[in-house]
């Protein structure tokens, strides 16, 4: 049997998934015995046009991005959309705050006008896409759990619960008990908690659960007295981008 | 009385060596410190490692006989053969407390009704369990006492009673009987044993009474009356996060999801079972798209009508030992006691006599 043909892109984004990808270690050796690579820039040369499975990193900026991700999407037969700058627009995503032109001219000063651009996009507000690996870097286990489904045909879907499902599992005391704000009730699972297994608080890099408790959350805030223009700058931080999806959600729960 | 013949004694300064005594041929757990507040089931190296005084623990014992993830079958696919994998390792859980004794006694006589889960029968006949007694509530979020839980009514293989000098323990297994024949380590109880041990159940009498408006008999008939009680359409559904917090952690929940996992060569692999709950958003979710409990209050009405009605109807048991995990655990802060008591007005309220009749 032929190995599938599988390429890396990457578009607005840190670089920091492939360098996920490339340092998974051992795990890395089984994975290259089930795959081709023919294209991955972080850790190779060679280019390739023939692809079956496209992996692409990083968020959709500028018109030419949007050209380019559909040339890879006309082109790969499997298209995987990996860390949260390509599932749910991550850190990019923050650029919808402002002003369009304001933005090219803080970053581009004179030649602004020879840049186009455009709000963040996740890859599937732009294309169509096949699985989702979400995550600020990606989470490799579940990385490589994808990368399987994608292989042999089956869907991978994304857990629609919170981090703390994952977070009980582990046992880990919750940082709310420590005095500490976690965004682990309205964060998707499937990452296994890494971040509170580690000592750290959930930051919400998976993006929000798809129906989060509003009033609910509302009131843990007020018991512990944090303020709700924290947690919305911090949700802010991986969300922005998302807004047309949930707007689009709840239309057709409208209807 | 109690009969003198099933109790022996453990002198505290043979704690150390009787603990490390189990070592020597089984793995010990017990409840060590977790964190800022909280505690866990651990591996102990010695008696020292333990903390004997604990409020329950993150996860209830459970954990042993269901672990979180667990590999039930191998598959491959080539040969297309299935294989059940079952695997147990002998382990003595040692402090275990009445509440959790309870959790065990509905877990097994859910798991032993038919169909028999093997791979939690297998790991039960490899776990040692040794009670301890709770002198003194826990905390403020406990209900044991309602849910008649906060003296032992057997299901360990010995439960221990903390004393002035030492530990007064019930025998209560051949197994528990076995531990109790080292007189290295043991010694029979003698009759001012017992009188102490029945002097500090006196006391707890005054300590532990219900603690809620509701009595353990009642509890069925107010949760059946309750169905449509605005306690879960509104207060829970504006309330309730669905974070999962309060199953995950409960020592009589068991639902569980299965995951089918390839290895890389993409014929072979395994199938998990592991923990799922009743408040995840994916829960009740068909392949149609249909979630037959898209509402956060229903799920939690679902959550108490399987605590405090359904298995009650089904085996004559309360599905709530009254450790208080849920309360404690809760990122709403809701308290089960709390949503009793409410409940319980509410139908008294419906049940006010009407006047000018
Ligand atoms: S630490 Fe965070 S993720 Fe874990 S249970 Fe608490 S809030 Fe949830
Ligand atoms: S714990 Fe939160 S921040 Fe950390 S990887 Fe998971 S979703 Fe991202
Ligand atoms: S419902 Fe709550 S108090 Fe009752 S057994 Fe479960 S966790 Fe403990
Ligand atoms: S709930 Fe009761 S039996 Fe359980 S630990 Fe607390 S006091 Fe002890
Ligand atoms: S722990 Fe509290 S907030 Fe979380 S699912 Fe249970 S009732 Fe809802």
């Amino acid at each position: 049997m032929t190995k599938p043909r599988v390429a890396f892109f990457d578009f607005a984004c840190c670089e920091g998934c492939q360098l996920q990808v490339a340092n998974m270690g051992e795990t890395l050796l089984d994975v290259l015995q089930a795959i081709d690579v023919v294209e991955f820039r972080e850790v190779m040369s060679e280019k390739s046009d023939d692809y079956d499975v496209a992996i692409v990193e990083g968020s959709i900026t500028t018109p030419h991005a949007v050209e380019r991700i559909k040339e890879i999407r006309r082109k790969a037969s499997v298209l995987i959309a990996y860390g949260s700058c390509a599932t749910i627009g991550g850190v990019n995503g923050m650029k919808n705050n402002f002003n369009l032109d304001d933005i090219r001219g803080s970053v581009y000063g004179e030649q602004a006008r020879y840049f186009e651009t455009i709000p963040t996009r996740a890859i599937h507000q732009v294309v169509l896409v096949d699985y989702f690996v979400n995550g600020c870097p990606v989470y490799i286990p579940e990385f490589v759990k994808v990368l399987k489904s994608a292989l042999s045909g089956i869907p991978y879907r994304v857990p629609d619960h919170a981090v703390c499902v994952e977070c009980k599992l582990n046992e880990n005391e919750c940082m709310y008990d420590k005095g500490i704000t976690c965004l682990g009730p309205v964060t998707k699972a499937g990452c296994n908690s890494w971040c509170v297994n580690n000592g750290n608080i959930c930051y919400g890099c998976r993006g929000m659960v798809t129906n989060p408790a509003v009033d609910g959350q509302k009131d843990i805030l007020e018991k512990h007295k944090i303020p709700l223009a924290w947690v919305e700058n911090k949700m802010n931080m991986y969300n922005k981008a998302c807004e047309p999806d949930r707007e689009a959600r709840l239309n057709v729960e409208k209807r | 009385m109690p009969d003198i013949s099933e109790y022996v004694f453990l002198d505290k300064n043979k704690l150390d060596f009787f603990v490390s005594k189990l070592n020597t041929r089984q793995r010990v757990v017990a409840p060590v410190r977790k964190g800022v507040k909280s505690y866990a089931f651990a591996e102990v190296p010695s008696a020292k490692d333990i903390s004997w005084k604990y409020i329950p623990t993150i996860l209830p014992p459970k954990k042993y006989f269901m672990p979180q993830y667990e590999t039930i079958q191998k598959f491959d696919k080539s040969k297309r053969t299935w294989e059940t994998v079952v695997s147990s390792e002998p382990i003595v859980i040692l402090g275990v407390h009445t509440c959790d004794l309870a959790g065990i006694e509905f877990l097994n006589a859910m798991m032993s009704s038919a169909p028999c889960d093997a791979h939690y029968r297998n790991r039960k006949a490899n776990i040692t369990l040794i009670g301890i007694e709770c002198l003194d509530y826990c905390d403020g979020s406990a209900s044991c006492a309602v849910m008649k839980n906060e003296l032992p009514h057997g299901g360990y293989d010995l439960f221990m009673t903390e004393m002035k000098q030492g530990f007064i323990s019930h025998v209560g297994s051949d197994r528990g009987r076995n531990i109790a024949s080292d007189s290295r380590i043991f010694t029979p109880a003698k009759p001012e044993h017992i009188r102490e041990l029945e002097e500090l159940r006196a006391r707890k009498k005054d300590i532990f009474k219900p603690e809620i408006n509701v009595s353990h008999e009642e509890l069925k008939n107010l949760f059946s009356q309750s169905f449509e009680s605005n306690m879960w359409r509104e207060e829970m559904e504006k309330r309730c996060v669905s974070c999962g917090n309060c199953t995950n952690v409960c020592p009589t929940c068991y639902c569980f999801d299965l995951r089918d996992e390839l290895d890389l060569s993409l014929t072979t692999g395994e199938r998990q079972r592991v923990w799922d709950s009743c408040q995840n958003e994916t829960f009740a979710k068909v392949a149609s798209g249909e979630n037959f409990r898209k509402k956060k209050g229903l799920r939690q009405r679902h959550r108490y009508m399987r605590k405090f009605y359904y298995p009650v109807e089904k085996h004559g048991l309360y599905g709530c030992t009254g450790c208080g995990r849920c309360t404690r655990t809760c990122m709403a802060k809701i308290s089960l006691k709390e949503t009793i008591n409410k409940l319980a007005e509410e139908q008294q309220n419906s049940k006010e006599p009407v006047l000018n009749q």
